[in-house]
């Protein structure tokens, strides 16, 4: 299994889109951090504003919330579906399924984007601990009391676990689209369409619930959208995501019904990918 | 059965058959290729050769039938691929990256270290090219660097689609060369199909010819031209001598002469069927029929129904 991730690896890291679709992020926060640097350079003396503990520490940890967000989902969707549908662009399934089982070469391809995007956002997490740091000391400005290396070390966990659940749905959903359509702007499409879609009725759920209310709670319960929402909302807050409805009903469910529905849907798209690469025909 | 002795490959029955509608590519096909043999598989575009081969790499699931590879069924035994080296499609790769790194990926997603890269590379000629991106290489070099990462892993059997599509002349004897060299000095076996009937004739030691998804022929390449040969007759009234020979064989005329579908041991009976209606003989030969001329009458008709 190490060959095939060491041979995707190989293909991910030289090809221009999943560079950048990857390394993006780091490079983007270090010329944000580097100019915010340098801005605080040319305002040496200036009184700097205080910052409590809570702000330093998710300014630290907000690129691993880059899943939860939309315009986050949309980019990860990008990078699943060119590493997925690429195959069948550049016609080089037919290069490697005779020397592998189909079922490892799909694994190879998730452990990869998994750990490429671990990797990525891990430097980006700490190019931003750097650069914080580093513009708090130009600017004169101490360390918060209550940030801690054990604090810092929770908060980065808590960041990194709010935005593993939607990470590996969109993994899931638009690597199924991929290989079901062949094709790298279509699976991105639905990518974007599902990500959409469901971002947008968790918080529109309550109005349309006036044109088909039994549809829309059940709908509300049983799609992944409010489930997301609501673990990244226990993850970091502690408490569940409360929706009210017109009719007075409020959905706030605890964690553990979320990552079962959240899990399911996942588990679901991802057998759906093994499932149809397995029986699918390499023309 | 001792492995030595065993077919490399045996398709029984297989067929594949595609859509709603039922259209049938490939229909109860079986043949079987013995260690060391180079196998040729020959038949018109749409015949359904890729299909066949595309079965045979675990690419395509055949619809009925079996694919045994070593004596495995590869539907029950995926792994038993990893002893078959393969060109499909004149060499499909990743156009990012170089040819060096391309058989890079082979090498690791089957598992080797890719130790014969650069031999390889040294053996298709490609060594001062190897480091150039792949989007950047001819047909001929694709298809060359197909056949490196078909023998990466040094298989017992490799199996080619067409692999001297896009060679130049000297491309196409340098792999008819490399193809015999396999079978001969290396013991490979090797199934090639290809649309080029003379190069298939000069490295083949068997062929089937396969025609709107079917097996229509299946033989030794001496044993198929053999069969295949005609008698050559110059006489004159030619009338007469077609009627004479007619009565007994299959006669053909063509130019003056009367093309004759016997062997090479009825030609005295032909002579004396000449004499005995009063034609007169002026030359009698053996006509050797190449395999082109074989697989144009076995497919013609089909392909003219098409």
């Amino acid at each position: 299994m190490l060959d095939a991730l060491s041979a995707e690896r190989l293909k991910l890291t030289r090809h221009k889109a999943t560079w950048f679709l990857v390394w993006l992020y780091p490079i983007l926060f270090f010329i944000l951090f580097s100019a915010s640097v340098l801005f605080a350079l040319t305002q040496a003396g200036a009184p700097a504003r205080p910052v409590t503990a809570q702000a330093w520490l998710g300014q630290t940890a907000m690129i691993w919330k880059l899943p939860s967000q939309t315009i986050g989902r949309y980019l990860i969707a990008a990078y699943v579906a060119v590493v997925f549908a690429g195959e069948y662009g550049w016609n080089t399934w037919k290069l490697i399924v005779p020397h592998r089982s189909r079922v490892s070469l799909i694994a190879a391809k998730f452990a990869m984007i998994f750990l490429l995007f671990l990797v990525a956002l891990a430097l980006t997490a700490a190019i931003s601990l750097l650069f914080t740091w580093l513009e708090g000391s130009v600017r004169g400005r101490p360390i918060p009391a209550g940030v801690t290396a054990a604090a810092i070390l929770e908060a980065q966990g808590r960041a990194a676990l709010s935005g593993l659940a939607p990470f590996l749905f969109t993994l899931a959903s638009v690597s199924l689209a991929a290989v079901l359509i062949r094709s790298m702007i279509a699976a991105l499409i639905i990518g974007i369409v599902l990500a959409t879609i469901e971002q947008l009725f968790v918080k529109l759920g309550p109005f349309l619930f006036v044109y088909a209310p039994s549809l829309v709670w059940s709908l509300y319960h049983a799609l992944p959208g409010y489930h997301l929402a609501n673990l990244e909302s226990w993850v970091t807050n502690g408490v569940a995501l409360r929706t009210l409805f017109p009719d007075g009903r409020i959905v706030a469910l605890d964690w553990t019904t979320s990552l079962a529905v959240a899990a399911a849907w996942t588990a679901a798209l991802a057998a759906g990918t093994f499932g149809a690469f397995r029986r699918q025909d390499i023309n | 059965m001792s492995e030595t002795r065993m077919p490399v490959v045996e398709l029984v029955n297989l067929s594949k058959t595609y859509g709603r509608r039922g259209v049938r590519a490939v229909r109860d096909v079986s043949l079987s290729v013995a260690p060391g043999e180079v196998y040729g598989f020959l038949g018109p575009n749409g015949a359904g050769k890729s299909t066949t081969i595309r079965m045979m790499l675990g690419l395509i699931a055949p619809t009925g039938g079996e694919v045994r590879l070593f004596g495995q069924d590869l539907r029950a035994d995926g792994s038993v691929l990893k002893r078959v080296g393969s060109l499909v499609d004149g060499g499909a790769f990743y156009p990012f990256l170089s040819g060096r790194r391309n058989l890079e990926v082979v090498a690791k997603t089957h598992g080797g270290d890719g130790a014969r890269i650069d031999a390889l590379l040294d053996q298709v000629g490609l060594a001062r090219d190897s480091g150039r991106k792949v989007k950047g290489y001819s047909t001929g070099m694709r298809q060359r660097l197909g056949v490196a990462a078909a023998l990466l892993h040094d298989p017992d059997i490799v199996i080619l689609d067409e692999p001297v599509n896009g060679l130049d002349a000297a491309g196409i004897q340098e792999m008819r060369a490399l193809i015999r060299g396999l079978a001969g000095d290396r013991g490979k076996t090797v199934f090639l199909s290809s649309h080029l009937l003379h190069e298939v004739q000069q490295v083949c030691d068997r062929v089937a010819i396969i025609s709107k998804g079917e097996i229509v022929r299946e033989a030794g390449i001496h044993e198929l031209l053999r069969g295949e040969a005609g008698l050559r007759v110059e006489a004159v009234p030619l009338d007469v001598a077609e009627a004479a020979l007619a009565a007994r064989w299959s006669v053909e005329r063509h130019d003056g002469v009367l093309l004759v579908r016997a062997t090479r041991d009825d030609a005295p009976e032909v002579a004396r069927r000449l004499i005995g209606a009063g034609a007169e003989l002026f030359g009698l030969g053996l006509e050797q029929r190449n395999l082109e001329e074989v697989f144009l009458s076995i497919t013609q008709p089909e392909t003219d129904d098409a």
